[in-house]
């Protein structure tokens, strides 16, 4: 079986195929490794790669707040994935800065917005703070994903908002 | 006839149950203490925390009303209500919420409750910033030099302005209720005052109830140092040996540990003696804390007191081997202290305290409320995790994002700091982002390594900073897309497993699989 990854914006091919041995041979973007994978509990895999006495690793893989996110935990660290391209949407505000077309601003977490810095038309720097959610006693700025201009705006001061609900398109 | 009267008005003062009006991990602290000491507890719970951890553990629960903290965890007659329905005659505040709300401790005495805590007189005193000014300077103690009050709600601008010059810039606008780093906002030149204003007063306003606020001088690359101190009902005042809590972000505490790596044995007891100072010009009883900005030249101010136990009194208890919520209870019920001073003084070790928040640390820290799918806090040798949720709770967004605290003591500062690296390698939060990479991050950096940092360090790290924390390298992706890919096929194989029933041809996997179908 072969799957697309995007881990940081780069798109990795994996083929997984399990062997006589009971292992797995998974080809990364055309390197092989041998890897002995071991399920442990709902999320957990234990990994031995390039198989028994190889390097250990202990990895969870747990479903994201949002839809067809993957956080990959490992070692203390947590990485973003998607398998196949199941993401909520082309437009998410981590596909990157600098990306190209249309971005939108979405909210992260369910809140309610206080303040909008910008209006339909102002163009706006990479970073800059279009519109701040209050959410669990903090006042969260919200940031342009790219430079361009305001297309749309669709909340005003006061307006509660679910996680995921588009604040405003940047072209 | 005199003995057994005697005996009977003891067995009465002892709180002999005890209510937690708050909820998260200082709820789960406090129930932790009272089932140490043998005293029956009752948690109360919003709607959304009926499957809460503090819940859970508690002897016995209160449902008191829905999520918003204002109809449930701020509600003084609720709570009260809910101490008489079950008997409890004392009732621990912990931390935020009504903590420091005299008119709570008040209603609590109106109601023959015992408050664990210091008197409505003294939280009304030491809570108002500028009345604790006040104490400090009759004290005899430093304070930052500022505005002696609060500007009025109708104040011109021209008088800010003016007030403001006279202060001197860069200063600090805050909130005479405040706490935790809100209301709170830094002005380095005149044309930003105004607006600095206008956000504190709309921030205190919706967080404390209160918008008046006040200017103070800010000191240029001053260290948070913070003395805990105990307070018995008889006049003894103990202070500890200090936290330093200069690791911070917009003003909110992410790191405390204790000792200080800037405070000399020496400027130890100048400090802790002006802490005790302060406290007893007060009339202070029971656990408090009071706050210094240290000056680079080794001057310090008296910054704040918090008349109630902190967030990030475990790093205290880890050095001093002193368990404060024990001593909180104790105190409560009219013991007298019986700690030595010079062990209060004296650590043994140093820790580091973790504020683990649900926080996307990679996202400028937006919280990151959810499903908790897997917990696995860290443990072993010098650790100590205070959480405050389990697998399966959907952390709210209805208040503050902290989920646990991560506390690890080493016999030395570099052997502590290690130590909370391992830690944190093993802490494992599942469902939500939290700011554990955050934290391994840290722990690596040079200045926060040798001390060389002060209150500002942070913020101004961030704001150069836009790479992820977790600093993910070649190998760390490889390794992630191929977790990715086995956690596709494992769950592709389970479910034809699924599809084909029966059929199983040699997959350990799919028979086990089988086996669990069977059993159920």
């Amino acid at each position: 079986m072969t799957f697309e990854v995007d881990i940081n914006g780069r798109t990795r091919t994996v083929a997984i195929e399990k062997t006589s041995d009971g292992h797995y041979r998974v080809v990364l973007d055309g390197e092989v490794h041998s890897v002995d994978a071991a399920r442990v509990g709902v999320y957990g895999l234990s990994l031995l790669i390039d198989g028994e006495g190889g390097t250990s690793h202990d990895v969870q893989v747990t479903p994201g707040a949002t839809g067809g996110e993957l956080l990959i935990t490992h070692g203390g660290r947590t990485l973003t994935a998607t398998v196949n391209g199941r993401r909520t949407g082309r437009r998410g505000p981590d596909t990157g800065a600098g990306a190209h077309g249309e971005q939108a601003v979405l909210a992260p977490m369910p809140g309610r917005v206080v303040r909008v810095l910008v209006a339909v038309g102002d163009d706006v720097a990479v970073r800059q703070p279009v519109v701040v959610v209050e959410a669990m006693k903090m006042e969260n700025e919200l940031r342009s994903p790219k430079a361009g201009r305001v297309k749309e705006l669709n909340v005003t001061p006061g307006t509660s908002v679910d996680a995921g609900r588009v604040l405003l398109v940047i072209e | 006839m005199r003995e057994p009267y005697l005996l009977l008005q003891f067995t009465v003062t002892i709180p002999m149950k005890i209510l937690v009006a708050n909820r998260g991990e200082i709820a789960v602290r406090v129930i932790r203490a009272c089932r140490e000491m043998g005293i029956p507890s009752v948690a109360v719970y919003s709607d959304c925390d009926r499957d809460a951890r503090h819940v859970r553990e508690a002897d016995q629960a209160v449902h008191i009303g829905p999520s918003p903290a204002a109809q449930s965890y701020l509600r003084i007659e609720g709570i009260i209500e809910a101490a008489k329905r079950t008997g409890a005659d004392a009732i621990h505040p912990g931390y935020g919420f009504l903590a420091e709300n005299a008119g709570f401790a008040r209603a609590c005495r109106d109601a023959g409750l015992t408050f664990i805590g210091p008197t409505p007189e003294a939280i009304t005193r030491m809570g108002s910033k500028t009345g604790a000014r006040d104490v400090a300077i009759k004290a005899g103690v430093p304070v930052v030099p500022g505005t002696d009050k609060a500007f009025d709600a109708d104040a011109s601008d021209e008088e800010i302005v003016a007030a403001a010059a006279a202060v001197g810039y860069p200063l600090v606008v805050k909130a005479v209720a405040g706490g935790g780093g809100k209301g709170m906002r830094t002005v380095e030149a005149p044309a930003d005052l105004l607006g600095a204003i206008a956000t504190a007063r709309s921030e205190a306003g919706s967080a404390f109830g209160d918008s008046a606020v006040y200017l103070e001088r800010r000191i240029v690359k001053p260290r948070h140092i913070e003395i805990q101190l105990l307070g018995d009902q008889h006049g003894t005042v103990i202070p500890f040996v200090e936290r330093e809590c200069s690791i911070q972000r917009r003003h909110q505490k992410v790191v405390e540990e204790s000792p200080s790596i800037a405070v000399s044995p020496e400027l130890r007891r100048k400090i802790a003696s002006a802490a005790a100072a302060v406290a007893k010009t007060a009339g202070y009883s029971n656990a408090g804390t009071i706050e210094f900005l240290l000056d680079e030249d080794g001057s310090f101010y008296f910054l704040e007191m918090n008349t109630r136990l902190q967030v990030e009194h475990p790093v205290t208890e880890m050095v001093t081997s002193v368990d404060l919520v024990h001593w909180q209870i104790r105190i409560a019920r009219g013991e007298k202290l019986d700690i030595d001073p010079e062990v209060a003084l004296t650590p043994h070790g140093h820790a580091i305290e973790c504020r683990i928040y649900a926080e996307d640390p990679d996202m400028s820290f937006m919280p990151s409320p959810g499903l908790i799918r897997g917990l696995r806090p860290a443990a072993g040798p010098g650790i100590r995790d205070d959480g405050g949720v389990g697998v399966g709770y959907t952390v709210p967004v209805f208040y503050d994002s902290m989920i646990a605290k991560l506390v690890a003591w080493g016999s030395s500062r570099p052997e502590a700091i290690a130590r909370m690296g391992r830690a944190l390698r093993e802490y494992q939060v599942l469902g939500i982002k939290t700011t554990i990479p955050f934290f391994l991050w840290l722990m690596r950096q040079p200045e926060y390594n040798n001390g060389d940092y002060d209150t500002t360090y942070l913020d101004r790290l961030l704001t150069s900073r836009a790479q992820s924390f977790s600093e993910p390298e070649a190998a760390d992706e490889d390794l992630a897309a191929i977790a990715a890919g086995l956690d596709a096929w494992f769950r592709a194989n389970v479910a034809a497993a699924g599809d084909q029933g029966a059929v199983n041809r040699g997959s350990m996997w799919k028979q086990s699989a089988r086996r669990e179908a069977l059993r159920g």
